[in-house]
């Protein structure tokens, strides 16, 4: 009974802050919000015992890639786009209205779905019995999915060798690039001269 | 719930509508701002919702894979972290603005 209001808690708050998190002006407002969120869905991951996701969400997510967030926000020098319009003129009601139709339609098939069990035999006694839940979660990860587990290290070096490739600084002669004031929209002619 | 192992305090279910929630806000996220950053981290909750999902169904069917799956997604969020707000950077530096619409270069 705890763990159901504990649950109903942390999901209202993480739900809470995930509007809040795509309703802020200010990006950093935003990011702060977010990792609220990830904090919240760490703590759902307590709740269900998995415990060693629940850490490496607070230190994965709410550490290394938010922080990366906030290194690229303070690198990049923005200006202030909150004078700017913030949401798509054309699309933003057609938006809502079809987002809050998914939402309905995921809750009427989710009301009419009972799930079975497949009793894959891994419940809470097993795993306190086989050592722990990070004991039994690193057999299965470097034993059924050491393959799956490898290929993801090359994507992650992948992504390094990308990343560093996309922002390297071209040598460029004399090219000067326009700066917009706050609030200033680039016409569609500036963006034209600026090639 | 016929299903749910006795020992499960939360239904499964509730992990499908926090999920269905997290995604859809997400998505109306994604579809509704301009702003790059706030796009991207739309796309951090629609993940995040989808390793509520896999989390929930690794505790009731008993079964650690979707655990260990979790560990994948967050592998790949951290890659398209890293990639998106490289091209993030790149875009600044050349257009001096991060609004996603104003990035239609290549309409034809």
């Amino acid at each position: 009974m705890t763990e159901k209001i504990l649950f109903i808690v942390f999901a209202a708050l993480a739900v809470a802050g995930g509007i809040g998190t795509i309703t802020r002006k200010n990006v950093v407002h935003a990011l702060l919000v977010l990792v609220f969120v990830f904090l919240n869905v760490a703590a759902i991951f307590f709740l269900t015992q998995a415990y060693f996701l629940a850490v490496v969400q607070i230190l994965v997510y709410a550490g290394a890639i938010m922080v990366l967030f906030v290194f690229v926000i303070m690198l990049l020098n923005l200006r202030t786009f909150e004078q700017e319009e913030q949401t798509h003129r054309r699309q933003r009601w057609i938006a809502l209205a079809l987002s809050i139709l998914v939402l309905a339609e995921f809750v009427i098939v989710l009301a009419g779905i009972t799930f079975t069990s497949a009793r894959g035999g891994f419940t809470p006694e097993v795993i306190s019995a086989a050592g722990g839940g990070t004991k039994v979660f690193g057999d299965a990860l470097f034993n059924n999915m050491l393959l799956p587990f490898e290929v993801a290290s090359v994507v992650l070096l992948v992504a390094m060798v990308g990343a560093i490739i996309l922002v390297k600084r071209e040598k460029t002669a004399g090219a000067t690039t326009r700066v917009w004031e706050p609030g200033e929209r680039p016409t569609p002619e500036a963006l034209e001269e600026e090639v | 719930m016929g299903g749910t192992p006795a020992d499960m305090a939360i239904p499964v279910d509730w992990y499908l509508y926090l999920s269905a929630a997290l995604f859809i806000v997400g998505a109306a996220g994604m579809l509704i701002r301009r702003n790059l950053f706030i796009v991207l981290f739309s796309l951090e909750l629609m993940l995040n919702a989808v390793n509520i999902n896999l989390v929930g169904f690794s505790r009731f069917h008993e079964n650690l894979a979707g655990q260990n799956f979790v560990l994948f997604v967050m592998a790949i969020a951290a890659a398209e972290a890293a990639v998106g707000l490289a091209i993030a950077t790149a875009l600044f530096r050349n257009r001096q603005t991060l609004m996603v619409d104003l990035f239609d270069r290549m309409k034809g």
